[in-house]
């Protein structure tokens, strides 16, 4: 019904209503999707919407009610814990009993001297992240969507997921294994460099390669899980444009350059937006669990989430990490807007808000 | 539109259904979490524990709890918090309100933090009272007088088994008897020892999961500290030992002015720098000390992977490492070494501070039981109960006193509970070294009280300067401290961090403290 009253093929094919589509009555029958559709029937388009919402969708309101309660509770309710940021926080009073203290508990991470580093961090290696996992995704997915054996496609999807379900402590165990052996001498990378008679290298010392490292293991980790939701995405373009294409003499690698990408673009740009919305979160899971409390490393792999996580564990003060804790999540939600603002100027058709 | 799918569920089923499901989870979650198992009808008091849950626990638990409630008429029920989140999970656990009775805290953890905020309870007052003989009976006045706050009052029970906490090694014996003719008396026949085992077995000398400053900062003594062997006096002046040291002058107590420096300003540090450096470059110590965990190390040091390991005096070197490795490496076995030239008649400085106390939560169910708690554990068979089992299913006593592990259940992190000098058992199995070590240390006699024994300094004027400094020193310290990085361009850049984080206003709070300690001692 999605798209009753027209709207582009793009979003035809993925089943998602555009703002120019009408939302189904019961009856059947598609209501204006617009107030100024409305009043050209003579009814008030806030009453209208009033009245339909009250008689009509009770229903709705009870099935999201847990989701909204979800949210108030988990999402809502702890931002009032942000107050803490602008405390200088005593344990024994608690929350909302200790003592204002203005800003200045954003001065110790902005005069720390680090922040510059710190920010750096963790846009570039989220940047790297983001841009190689979706890379990564898409090329699987179109690999795997030539490949002609169903049981030989169905058993790489399965092997390429694998890495999404282990766990960051056992990925830090194998890269130790990689890159440092027993004792931290030696290590596979080191042997096989030695083999091609390649200096050793100490890998844990030097801070230069681990962007590159970790966006390896991000890759390694995410690319499978991302090319099954391309895949899936690729399983939903009719069957039709293909073999328009392929009336049009359209070679396998043209079909997936000039069909298949073009229309992964909506699904790429949820990701995309999703990935943005997280880019000032440093995946700390993983990039704690690897480096840990390596200081030679710091210099390109501490984010704002190692960093504040060494913060509390350290000196446990909770004014402080909540602050930094503010600030991370105000950028991240300006760069959300930001990078929806581009997506609707440059690319409206694949705009999820 | 009867029905939502095929199978002929309604739509009114399927949302009264969902409203069911929703309000069943929320009454769970409003439930207080009280109707698990170890609660009885006169009550239960929550502890907080660091580490894993040993083997065979709800065994061992429930024959506590059974005893404990026919004598005091209540039980316990202690939640293990892994050691790795122990410090921020028992943080929270206090800045929530949670009202768990007690829990292990210390310097090197938050009780700081926890004093200050008033979240734990000041104890002199109870002990006052006389309704707790047991406790105070095996803890020492010393011990309490060590770790008085600087306001006089004492937060936390020193969870100690014995005097001193001497950092010292555990070493290979059978290797010892290969390599250095049986015994280790100097600094210089370790490190031969050390380099020559890695040349020939091809093994590090010494293996370790973590850098910490104590390692090559003696105080009095460190694994790579030559200077502590013969001259086992210095002990430097912290705020928090994971931030950065200040030595004291040597004659501060007779001057009464402390003329603290910052430890790169000793030469013997900076010499123990360069040591561990050289032997990072020539393979005598591990490379991954800053990427691997202590339990890592360990694996590696009983499945025969290095020569020595770091150890403490408590008690527990060979009973927690000796099994593993014996069965690892068939003939091996295990001996202790004090770093010093004059062997057990050196008299080094302690301040007889604990490195473990258990303090009473503020906002704890019940002070009064908690307390009782700590004094039914300082019995000689309560304390046995807890710390080694069940009498003739897990241990039995042996050669009159000691204790020979019979089954699985090992590890009950006693540190924070139940550690007291006069009732730890020595392991059936323990080395002779380690033994003589281990009784030498439970003897405050034996040791010169330092200058600086009480002195626990008021972080508060500086908190923020601090707080950047510790984070400093666990980018450009800990390197330093493992080898990792080289010394001159390494404490090169740990000072300019130090200068930015406002290292001088800290230094200058801290001598007018320690000072205006002096002042006070006479």
């Amino acid at each position: 019904m999605t798209g009753a009253t027209g709207g582009d093929p793009m979003t035809a094919t993925t089943g998602r209503p555009t703002a120019t589509t009408g939302r189904p009555t019961a009856t059947g029958q598609t209501e204006p999707a617009t107030p100024a559709a409305a009043n050209r029937r003579g009814v008030p388009a806030r009453r209208r919407r009033g009245v339909q919402w009250r008689r009509k969708d009770y229903g709705l309101v009870i099935l999201a009610a847990p989701a909204i309660v979800f949210f108030l509770v988990f999402a809502y309710g702890p931002m009032a814990g942000l107050v803490v940021a602008f405390q200088d926080f005593n344990i024994k009073d608690g929350v909302f009993g200790s003592p204002w203290a203005g800003l200045s508990n954003f001065e110790f991470f902005f005069t720390s001297g680090q922040m510059a580093r710190i920010l750096r961090n963790t846009l570039v290696l989220n940047a790297l992240f983001l841009a190689a996992t979706l890379g990564a995704g898409v090329l699987l997915a179109l690999m795997l969507n030539e490949i002609r054996g169903t049981l030989l496609r169905r058993g790489l999807q399965s092997a390429v997921f694998i890495p999404y379900f282990v766990s960051p402590i056992v990925i830090s165990i194998f890269l130790q294994a990689f890159l440092a052996g027993v004792g931290g001498r030696g290590g596979i990378v080191n042997d096989a460099l030695n083999v091609f008679s390649l200096p050793s290298v100490s890998w844990y010392t030097e801070p230069g390669p681990w962007p590159w490292i970790l966006t390896i293991v991000k890759v390694w980790q995410l690319g499978g899980y991302f090319s099954v939701i391309f895949l899936a995405a690729i399983t939903s373009i009719p069957e039709e444009v293909y073999e328009a294409g392929v009336i049009d003499g359209a070679s396998r690698a043209q079909m997936a350059w000039r069909i298949t990408l073009p229309l992964l673009k909506p699904t790429g740009a949820v990701l995309l937006l999703l990935g943005v919305g997280r880019i000032f979160y440093g995946d700390f899971g993983l990039i704690y669990a690897i480096v840990g409390d390596n200081g030679i490393l710091f210099a390109t792999t501490d984010v704002i989430d190692t960093y504040v996580f060494r913060a509390l564990r350290t000196y446990g003060d909770f004014g402080t990490t909540a602050a930094i804790g503010l600030f991370q999540s105000v950028v991240g939600f300006v760069l959300v807007m930001i990078a929806l603002g581009v997506q609707r100027r440059y690319s409206k058709e694949s705009s999820i808000l | 539109m009867a029905a939502i799918n095929d199978a002929g569920l309604s739509r009114r089923s399927f949302l009264l259904g969902t409203a069911g499901l929703g309000a069943v989870g929320a009454l769970a979650a409003c439930g207080d979490g009280s109707g698990g198992g170890g609660s009885t009808s006169g009550g239960s008091l929550s502890l907080l524990l660091p580490g894993d849950v040993p083997p065979e626990w709800d065994r061992v638990l429930g024959a506590v709890n059974e005893k404990l409630e026919a004598d005091l008429g209540f039980t316990i029920a202690p939640e293990f918090i892994a050691w790795s989140n122990y410090a921020a999970q028992s943080l929270l656990k206090f800045t929530a309100g949670e009202d768990f009775d007690t829990a292990l805290s210390a310097r090197w953890l938050n009780i700081a933090q926890l004093v200050e905020s008033g979240a734990i309870v000041g104890l002199d007052g109870a002990f006052a009272s006389g309704d707790y003989p047991e406790l105070q009976v095996t803890v020492a006045q010393d011990a309490f007088d060590a770790n008085r706050w600087p306001d006089g009052a004492v937060y936390g029970i020193p969870a100690v088994n014995s005097a001193a906490r001497l950092h010292h090694y555990t070493l290979r014996a059978d290797l010892v008897d290969s390599y250095a003719g049986g015994s280790i008396d100097s600094f210089d026949q370790l490190e031969q020892f050390w380099y020559d085992v890695h040349q020939r077995e091809g093994i590090p000398g010494f293996i370790r999961g973590g850098a910490s400053p104590w390692l090559v900062l003696g105080g009095p003594t460190g694994v790579f500290f030559p200077e502590g062997w013969e001259d086992p006096s210095v002990i430097p002046v912290f705020f928090s030992s994971d931030s950065l040291f200040f030595v004291p002058a040597a004659d501060a107590a007779s001057t009464g002015s402390s003329d603290l420096v910052p430890f790169w300003e000793h030469q013997p540090y900076v010499d123990a720098l360069r040591r561990v450096r050289q032997y990072y470059e020539d393979g005598i110590i591990n490379a991954d000390m800053l990427n691997i965990d202590t339990a890592t190390a360990k694996g590696q040091f009983t499945s025969g992977g290095a020569a020595s390991v770091w150890a403490i005096t408590d008690g527990t070197s060979t009973s927690s490492q000796l099994p593993e490795l014996s069965a690892a490496v068939p003939g091996a076995s295990l001996m202790n070494v004090m770093p010093f030239a004059d062997g057990l008649a050196a008299r080094p400085n302690q301040t007889f501070q604990a490195d473990n106390m258990v303090v009473l939560n503020a906002s704890g169910s019940d002070n009064t039981r908690a307390l009782q708690l700590l004094d039914w554990v300082s019995k000689q068979e309560n304390h046995d109960l807890l710390q080694y089992g069940i009498e003739g299913t897990d241990w039995e006593l042996v050669d009159g006193d000691r204790y020979r592990q019979l089954g699985t259940y090992a590890n009950f992190p006693g540190y924070a509970l139940s550690w007291r000098v006069d009732r730890e058992r020595k392991a059936a199995d323990m080395s002779d070294s380690e033994d003589e070590l281990f009784t030498w240390s439970q003897d405050y006699n034996n040791f010169e009280r330092d200058p600086f024994s009480s002195f626990i300094p008021d972080l508060g004027p500086v908190e923020t300067e601090h707080s950047q400094i510790t984070a400093a020193i666990a980018e450009f310290g800990l390197p330093l401290w493992a080898g990792a990085k080289d010394v001159d361009p390494g404490l090169d850049e740990l000072k300019r961090a130090m200068e930015t984080a406002g290292y001088e206003k800290v230094l200058d709070e801290l001598r007018t403290q320690a000072d205006a300690y002096l002042a006070d001692q006479g």
